[in-house]
């Protein structure tokens, strides 16, 4: 096979069809920018459940007869009723571990947050003013609501605690943004996907007449077809870098210089990019180099 | 070297076919004028042998190969041993002459020492000896018809399909490339002709192949274009 031949063409298709080919490379940045935040995002979402998913915790505060916030309370809770509650919680299959934490251990942990009016001689509150409570783990943070409405409504719990309540629109955000991305991803693919079509039907038709004479003196298809993939694989390359520069900027101007001083969650590390990165790239090929193939057997079709 | 069985070939959307039930037999080395009016089946018998088209019915074999069982991908190998010249003669305008030749080479994986050798051979053999550097441009109708002949017969192939060589030249350039292929077809090579030259077939006393809406209407040695016409 004459490469040579080949290397003129790509050289002479590439510079023929320069604005077509810097419109690809600009749309495949900016749709493959969009795809490598969205997968970047997804990682944020599962280091940041990670990282909550284990703190998140349902606290079953029980009425202690003195400042009960639920009218049912008729008085401090029994041990029938702790026995029925613990029960209820045992049998729960989303409850991974249940921590029982009474009045004078929550009067503790209040004290050692040095809030005003809990220590000294003549402390407005007293362990007597705390709740007893059950501190329940998850097995899976998705399913608070399920716990919740098992045991909420059983007599003696006073008020529940859910940090999923906090935390969840969050999570919300998080999820919203990644599927922000990825939606803007697709629409710019399949802009993408047209442009490189469009620009191989017009390599195609200024070609058409050196095509013509290679299939009748007999080239191969591969032999006709390598010029143009070659091509799109250049103009792949050129928006997979642009698109590799762009995401390392968001991760170094974005993660490390802003977020990363932030310790709201873990964050998103080069690991994480190189990741999303590569799949990107295999993305990037795929979209040139397979209607590239599908177009040029339409039509180079020996 | 070129057999048709009971050929018929229908495009979609067109009442009458193209061809009807043809039967032809061209042996290695012959010379054949395919004669006929617009329409008549001519160029879709071209097509056939160079597998730019399959029949709808009947069996085509071309250099004892049946193209309607032929791969895809066996098709260059075919069309490398079928050499074929145009009308408007097909030049790529921004190649020279001795590239115009090469390319056939080229593109069909010879090596540069080859095309070396080859293209001047080729070139003096049709009469172009120290004309490769011109541009199409620059040359006569005849030269430029000449070019596509090298081009087409660089490779050596065993057919030379020719439609229409002539249409376009002058009768001074149509005889010059007449004695080409006649040359050309002495030196083996079976040359099946298009054409509407009714002086040039009738000179030349070739065997003739007539067609008519499709069919075969005469099938001569030594023939005329014929009275019909």
């Amino acid at each position: 096979m004459q490469l040579r031949y080949v290397f003129t063409e790509l050289r002479q298709g590439l510079r023929r069809n320069l604005s077509m080919h810097v419109a690809v490379a600009l749309t495949l940045l900016v749709s493959l920018t969009l795809a490598g935040v969205g997968l970047l995002l997804r990682e944020q979402a599962q280091l940041t459940e990670e990282v909550w998913g284990d703190e998140l915790q349902i606290t079953f505060y029980m009425c202690n007869g003195a400042n009960d916030r639920n009218p049912q309370c008729a008085g401090a809770v029994d041990d029938s009723q702790k026995k029925v509650i613990t029960a209820a919680l045992k049998d729960n299959r989303y409850v991974d571990k249940i921590e029982e934490e009474s009045q004078e251990q929550a009067y503790k942990r209040l004290q050692a947050l040095d809030v005003e009016g809990v220590s000294g001689p003549d402390p407005v509150v007293k362990s007597s003013d705390m709740w007893q409570s059950y501190w329940v783990t998850m097995t899976d943070p998705h399913h608070s609501a399920e716990i919740i409405e098992a045991v909420a409504g059983l007599d003696g719990i006073d008020h529940v605690g859910d940090v999923h309540e906090v935390t969840g629109p969050i999570l919300a955000a998080v999820d919203g943004l990644q599927s922000a991305a990825l939606v803007g991803a697709i629409v710019l693919v399949i802009a993408a996907l047209l442009l490189v079509a469009n620009t191989i039907r017009l390599a195609a038709f200024a070609r058409r007449r050196e095509i013509g004479i290679m299939r009748l003196v007999g080239a191969s298809t591969l032999y006709i077809a390598l010029p143009f993939l070659l091509e799109s694989l250049v103009v792949a390359l050129v928006g997979i870098g642009l698109s590799g520069m762009a995401l390392a900027a968001v991760m170094y101007f974005g993660v490390e210089q802003r977020l990363s001083s932030t310790a709201v969650t873990q964050w998103v590390g080069w690991e994480e990019f190189f990741s999303s990165f590569a799949i990107v790239a295999v993305l990037g090929i795929l979209l040139t180099l397979v209607p590239t193939l599908l177009l040029t057997r339409k039509y180079i079709k020996v | 070297m070129i057999r048709f069985e009971k050929v018929s070939k229908a495009y979609p959307g067109q009442a009458r076919p193209a061809l009807n039930s043809l039967s032809i037999d061209i042996q290695k080395g012959e010379f054949v004028f395919l004669v006929g009016q617009s329409g008549s089946g001519k160029s879709t018998a071209l097509k056939l042998m160079l597998r730019e088209q399959r029949p709808t019915t009947g069996r085509v074999y071309v250099a004892g190969k049946e193209i309607n069982r032929l791969a895809g991908w066996k098709v260059p190998r075919l069309r490398r041993q079928v050499g074929t010249i145009f009308q408007d003669f097909r030049l790529l305008a921004n190649k020279t002459v001795a590239e115009n030749v090469a390319f056939a080479m080229q593109v069909t994986g010879h090596s540069n020492r080859e095309i070396r050798q080859r293209v001047p051979e080729t070139l003096e053999l049709v009469g172009l000896d120290g004309k490769g550097d011109r541009m199409p441009d620059e040359l006569s109708g005849g030269e430029q018809q000449r070019v596509a002949v090298a081009r087409a017969f660089i490779n050596r192939p065993m057919i030379l399909i020719a439609d229409e060589p002539t249409g376009n030249l002058d009768p001074g350039n149509t005889v010059g490339i007449m004695r080409l292929l006649d040359r050309i077809n002495r030196s083996g090579t079976t040359i099946v002709m298009a054409t509407h030259d009714v002086q040039m077939v009738d000179q030349m006393r070739k065997r003739v192949i007539e067609l008519e809406h499709g069919h075969l209407v005469r099938d001569q040695v030594q023939g005329g274009y014929g009275a019909q016409f």
